[in-house]
């Protein structure tokens, strides 16, 4: 749940100091106390005439007159009623405020009792407007496609991207670098359109290539790759909080297929399917009009493998592909942005009127036989174990009929004839051993203890054991399910007698202890079985081996979500609260984007009308939203800061023209995202080198207006990848079921890796992965001491360092040799004289020199950074 | 507000002062220490986190009335819990006056009672949730939901941390408690203020901590390998000109390579004399209560303990099972208190000790329990104890009704605690915030107060 600060309050006043500012002391201490036990009675429904939503209502009062006299809070009536000062008006009903609440208020009146201005709670029946002022904030506007500046340096423009970056750079009076070598550059666009480095090879290819179309062409391969859905399908998978697993709270518990929606986001990169299109598959792939419609089903892997928290969906569809903070109004109506709270209970609307469901990938008759053959396997093991529970339960009772013979027998040291053995070596065991939970076998070994009158304790107990659980079941109207377990008033033996019939009778199936003396479990059972009793247990045994061997495996499917039958709209909850419901809100897109109240979705849950909603050209945010995104996991830092809040509180474009032209290209190439990339990396402003320069930074130290390119840590994936792939071992294989990255066997893409929401693989976290939670609004890189362990310590580097030690001592015979071809394999270029001299003296003593010598090469800077 | 000690302890385990400005300027050392707000009474946390919900009026909550209705029904009713409970069920264990202050608490940590006059114990605690994810989600991170960063993970980003060679903030659990991670995530904040976790069920200390240990390698062996990677490293930089992020890096390999040593120390208990491990007595909790008095002595922010894997308070069945709990749980608690105060760290580290909420003072009675002998969950009264720096020892604070089923007096809920502990450490709570998704988040959400009844 989403409550959000009174952050206008910390915007005005910074600097609080306790009651320094009366509006602040208010919205700190007051309104709270107000709003927490006020309200309730004292806003809508006006109890006694009086309320306390604002300070006009109170200076009006109700029926008694003035709530407060402002710096007079002896006379005001307020002050009685909280104090318990008037035995006929005591307030809150529900008890009194603690003193620091009373002397809050008291201390607000006497201050004045001034008011802040923050919007207030949504109410019952309000109507929220949203003014003109708002709707014309900049994001809300139709993208337009900007004419390009005028630049003073025609030379320097490529492509009309340039011309937004240099006029900006000339306005602020920087001097862009000069081009990156052609080594950092194509080590750049294959990091960043692929996750992985270009061979050596590739490199002197493309430093060779002195044509002007010499990176077009490199970038087309690149394209063209499936690498490159590899990559850039993992950034959508941060903002789809992408997890093969569920949040249990207890143990793991794997999806079956999420896999498949994870290989989808990837193909879809791949055939660079339309960036609208992408978006509706995933919010109504069910319900799309489209020729190959089963394609796009598996798109709703984004909500069928959310997280499961209410505000999930709606936070994943309005902040991550629109920018907007909508699960900030769940309690309130948005303090920045338009967003009245009717907004965000009308899409929770659309997902509550939706149930998970699954789209088989297989024919009807093959996925009916799964299920049968399901269901035969649990009916035929249920059978079974009822069978030995029950002869368990009537060979107790049988053993229970001895209890004093056994008893008398432990007593003597010798098990009687005819008694059963092992039974006999139970109870001298629990006669003998540790301490009991219960008294009745204190004095077992004395004279006074009667082992016949024991006896009849013990079956008496067990008649009373069966009577109390079939009037449990009655009163359980004969279900034991475990809701109805928890809120059942159940009968149940006294403490000392049912750890007595625990000890004895007890299966141990519910509990950590070992079943009970009498209890013999099955596998202790069958010696006592003859007859009709035996060849019955082999038979349903037989029939379960011939069920489970017969069972096909496990027909594949798509995680989806489906309309409900009867889709409806849900209720405000006034302040967030389940037990405080308002005005139902019809499920509905936004009502910024409407001229009034926006149009009632009409199709079934709404879904397809709520996709066409946003994936569409008349939606100012989703294009502006997407091409942010992709500018930013170019450049390292996106046109908006804050990619996932477009709002009042997120921050400005630095260039909102060059933004606008991005999402308009975008559009008017028919939402290819690889169109889009292509653009971006053939401009000169993605080609500078990354280089430092003294005046700049003095002037832009953030480099905001791009004058040069941002080195950047490689993430966790094409860190793990690239360690594989100089050392010869990744396997490029694609796609199919996640494999877990401890597995040290695992040695493929690290976006094939098992992804956990409930304990995320140590290496990912240890490198900033997102955690699969919640939507991702970007990746951060950190620089900790413990990834430098990683890398000094790890076995996956280590095994990595001997992979490459093999390559490299396979190379060549003379050490000098064997250091270029390792300089080669991990950097794609020739060593310096200085460089082969450290190296050759390192490799000259020691255990393994080669291996320890690849594991420095694995570590270091040059490898872990990109220019 | 770094001491002349804390920033001896920084340096001597760190690098020089130039590497050390230089690399502070570039904000790659995001875990140096930090100015709080305000001057502090205490510069570390250490939590005992009693997970599953131990029962107030069988700990330290002791009501006499609770015995003399035994058997009989609440006469106001049972508030509404998350099972079924029935009549009113007397604590088995006796209270008795500990220290000089007095302050009763029950036979089952006698060890603990001793040390009373170091314990302010709150009677007031109160959650939202009767379940344990929503409570374990409040008292962690400040929000009943998932989502949002740990205490340690607020207090490390706010404050930084003394030891440069240590994570900031090391949480222990012999397995994990339930929800697990989550309740160490550093969630929107950056990743390095995440719980470092360690399973104290593991006895060897490179078991302990991810890549602690290089399985072929000598020291001698290594430091050849980092001598030729930093030279390596220095001709890359002046190639590249200076930077930062590069010079940073080259830093921490250097701290990497020492926090071998320095956390393979910390966490090895062996080292401990025979009799100081004798007083912490035998068990995973007495580990994980003895690994984080070495992480404190050494400087880490916070440590966070969990006695058990799951929710081993949680005695639905039998309250009498707490006996045994209190039986492991009692010693170390006592003997890191002791220790603490002797060597004088006490007075500038928080000990905080309890769960996710208490017990019901009514007994448990839903189909789900097989011994009518246990207490349900109680999200409306339950206690929770502060030692330390900065607090008032020897005192109790707030109260429950006279069943202990809801606190009536002083009300404290875990907003406010997570207001008072923030205090402590000289940080308004109002104002340690992060921008994330277009807001302001902090650990104490829209409320909390400092319990200025608990300082001392």
């Amino acid at each position: 749940m989403y409550r959000c600060l009174p952050f206008l309050s910390y915007a005005l006043f910074p600097a609080l100091a306790a009651a320094a500012d009366p509006v602040e002391f208010f919205e700190m201490k007051v309104r709270p106390v107000l709003a927490k036990h006020c309200y309730s009675c004292h806003t809508a429904t006006h109890m006694g005439g009086l309320t306390v939503d604002s300070r006009e209502a109170l200076l009006k009062g109700g029926g008694r007159g003035p709530a407060i006299a402002p710096g007079k809070s002896a006379e005001s009536l307020l002050m009685t009623a909280v104090r318990h000062a008037d035995p006929k008006l005591k307030m809150p009903p529900s008890g009194k405020l603690s003193e620091s609440e009373i002397a809050d208020l008291a201390s607000w009146i006497d201050g004045g009792a001034a008011w802040g201005k923050a919007a207030p709670a949504a109410k019952a029946g309000s109507k929220y407007t949203i003014t003109e002022e708002q709707r014309h904030w900049w994001a809300f506007q139709p993208v337009r496609k900007p004419e390009p500046p005028r630049v003073k340096n025609e030379r320097w423009i490529s492509t009309p991207i340039d011309r937004f970056v240099l006029a900006a750079l000339e306005r602020e009076r920087l001097k862009p670098n000069a081009a990156a070598s052609k080594r950092d550059l194509i080590r750049r666009v294959y990091y960043d359109l692929i996750g992985l480095p270009p061979a050596a090879a590739d490199i002197e290819k493309f430093e060779a290539d002195k044509s002007s179309e010499a990176l077009a062409k490199v970038v087309d391969e690149l394209l063209a790759s499936p690498a490159y859905g590899e990559r850039w399908g993992r950034y959508w998978l941060d903002v789809a909080r992408y997890s093969d697993d569920k949040l249990n709270s207890t143990q793991d518990e794997p999806y079956a297929n999420a896999w498949r929606y994870r290989d989808w986001v990837i193909g879809a990169f791949n055939d660079d399917m339309p960036y609208d299109l992408f978006l509706k598959a995933q919010i109504a792939g069910d319900q799309i009009e489209h020729p190959d419609k089963a394609k796009l089903v598996a798109g709703l892997g984004f909500y069928a493998l959310s997280p499961q928290f209410q505000d999930d969906r709606v936070d994943a569809t309005t902040r991550g592909v629109m920018g907007i903070t909508v699960a900030c109004a769940q309690c309130h109506d948005h303090k920045f942005d338009p967003i009245p709270t009717k907004d965000y209970y009308a899409l929770l609307g659309v997902f509550t009127s939706t149930e998970l469901g699954e789209f088989p990938l297989a024919p009807a008759d093959v996925v009916e036989r799964y299920k049968q053959s399901k269901k035969g396997i649990e009916d035929q093991r249920k059978e079974i174990d009822e069978f030995l529970d029950r002869q368990a339960n009537d060979l107790a009772e049988i053993l229970a009929a001895q209890t004093a013979r056994f008893i008398e027998s432990v007593r003597k040291g010798e098990a009687a004839p005819g008694l059963d053995g092992e039974t006999y070596e139970r109870w001298k065991k629990y006669l003998t051993g540790a301490k009991r939970e219960h008294p009745f076998l204190d004095d077992w070994d004395k004279d006074s203890f009667s082992p016949a009158q024991f006896q009849e304790t013990v079956i008496a107990l067990n008649r009373e054991k069966k009577e109390i659980d079939k009037q449990n079941m009655i009163r359980l109207g004969g279900s034991e399910v475990r809701r109805d377990l928890a809120n059942a008033d159940l009968l149940s033996l006294a403490r000392d007698r049912y750890f007595l019939w625990r000890d004895l009778f007890g299966a141990g199936r519910f509990e950590k202890f070992d079943s009970g003396v009498l209890y013999h479990k099955p596998e202790r059972l069958e010696r006592f079985l003859s007859g009709a009793w035996k060849q019955h247990l082999i038979e349903l045994r037989a029939e379960l081996d011939r069920r489970t061997k017969a069972m096909p495996d496990p027909y594949p499917y798509y995680h989806t979500i489906q309309d409900v039958k009867d889709p409806k709209n849900t209720r405000i909850q006034i302040r967030g609260s389940r037990d405080n419901l308002g005005d139902e809100a019809p499920r509905a897109f936004l009502s910024v984007f409407a001229k009034g109240d926006p149009e009632p979705f009409r199709k079934g849950s709404g879904r397809l009308e709520l996709a066409e909603a946003i994936g569409n050209r008349e939606n100012p945010l989703t294009a502006r939203v997407w091409a942010n995104r992709v500018w930013g996991y170019h450049f390292g830092k996106p046109l908006v800061a804050t990619p996932s809040n477009f709002g009042q509180l997120g921050e400005r474009p630095t260039h909102p023209e060059l933004l606008d032209y991005l999402a308009a290209r975008l559009m008017e190439q028919n939402w290819s995202m690889k169109a889009l990339h292509r653009e971006i990396v053939l401009s000169t402003a993605y080609r500078l080198s990354a280089a430092t320069d003294e005046s700049n930074f003095a002037r832009d130290p953030d480099n905001r207006y791009l004058w040069r390119a941002n080195r950047r840590r490689l993430d966790i994936e094409p860190l793990r990848d690239t360690l594989l792939q100089v050392s010869g071992q990744l396997d490029r294989t694609v796609g199919g079921a996640p494999v877990k990255l401890t597995n040290s066997s695992n040695r493929r893409r690290s976006v094939y890796g098992f992804v956990s929401r409930r304990k995320l693989d140590g290496t990912l976290s240890l490198f900033d992965f997102p955690n699969p939670n919640s939507m991702s609004e970007q990746r951060i890189e950190t620089a900790t001491p413990l990834q430098q362990l990683y890398f000094l310590n790890s076995g996956f580097v280590e095994d990595r360092a001997i992979a490459l030690a093999c390559r490299v001592e396979g190379s060549a015979f003379d050490t000098a040799g064997r250091i270029r071809a390792a300089y080669r394999m991990v950097y794609g270029r020739a060593p310096s004289k200085e460089e082969i001299a450290l190296g050759e003296e390192y490799v000259s003593r020691g255990d393994d020199p080669w291996v320890r010598y690849a594991q420095v090469l694995l570590s270091s800077n040059e490898l872990l950074f990109v220019d | 507000m770094m001491t002349r000690r804390d920033a001896l302890r920084t340096l001597g385990s760190g690098f020089g002062m130039a590497g050390f400005a230089g690399v502070a300027a570039g904000s790659d050392q995001p875990l140096e220490p930090k100015a709080p707000h305000f001057a502090p009474k205490a510069k570390h946390v250490i939590y005992l986190f009693l997970n599953g919900g131990p029962s107030q009026v069988d700990t330290f909550d002791p009501k006499p009335m609770l015995t003399k209705y035994h058997g009989q029904p609440a006469p106001s009713g049972n508030l509404k819990t998350e099972r079924k409970t029935g009549a009113l069920l007397k604590s088995p264990f006796e209270f008795k006056p500990g220290g000089k202050s007095g302050v009763p608490i029950s036979d089952i940590f006698p060890k603990l009672r001793d040390r009373a006059d170091d314990l302010c114990v709150i009677r007031s605690m109160y959650t939202e949730r009767p379940n344990h994810e929503p409570s374990l989600f409040m008292l962690n991170c400040g929000h009943v939901l998932p989502g949002h960063p740990s205490m340690g993970s607020w207090l490390t980003y706010g404050l930084g941390s003394f030891n440069q060679n240590l994570p900031g903030f090391v949480v222990l659990c012999p397995g994990v408690p339930v929800i697990g991670p989550q309740l160490w995530t550093s969630a929107y904040l950056p990743s390095i203020y995440q719980g470092t976790y360690l399973p104290n069920n593991e006895k060897e200390p490179e078991r302990l901590i991810q890549h602690l240990r290089n399985r072929h390698l000598g020291a001698d062996e290594q430091r050849r390998q980092l001598d030729l990677l930093a030279k390596l490293n220095r001709l890359h930089l002046a190639r590249e000109g200076s930077d930062p992020q590069l010079e940073g890096r080259i830093q921490q390999m250097e701290i990497a390579y020492r926090m071998q040593t320095e956390a393979m120390d910390a966490l090895d208990v062996s080292k401990e004399p025979e009799k100081v491990r004798a007083r912490y007595g035998e068990g995973d909790f007495a580990r994980g209560c003895l690994i984080a008095r070495r992480l404190v002595e050494r400087g880490v922010r916070m440590v966070q303990v969990y006695y058990g894997n799951g929710q081993p308070w949680d005695n639905h069945d039998d309250i009498l099972i707490h006996r045994k709990l209190a039986g492991t749980a009692d010693a170390p608690m006592a003997a890191l208190l002791e220790d603490l105060k002797a060597s004088g760290l006490l007075d500038e580290t928080v000990v905080m000790i309890g769960g996710e909420f208490g017990r019901t003072p009514s007994v448990e009675v839903s189909g789900l329990v097989r011994v009518q002998n246990g207490r349900d969950h109680n999200n409306h009264g339950f206690s929770m104890l502060l030692a330390g720096g900065g607090v008032k020892g020897g005192t109790t604070y707030g109260a429950t009704d006279e069943f202990g089923f809801k606190a009536v007096e002083n009300r404290v809920h875990p907003h406010d605690v997570h207001a008072t502990v923030l205090h402590l450490l000289g940080l308004e709570h109002t104002k340690l915030t992060y921008r994330y998704s277009g807001r302001d988040f902090r650990l104490t959400d829209v409320a909390g107060n400092v319990v200025k009844g608990v300082l001392a």
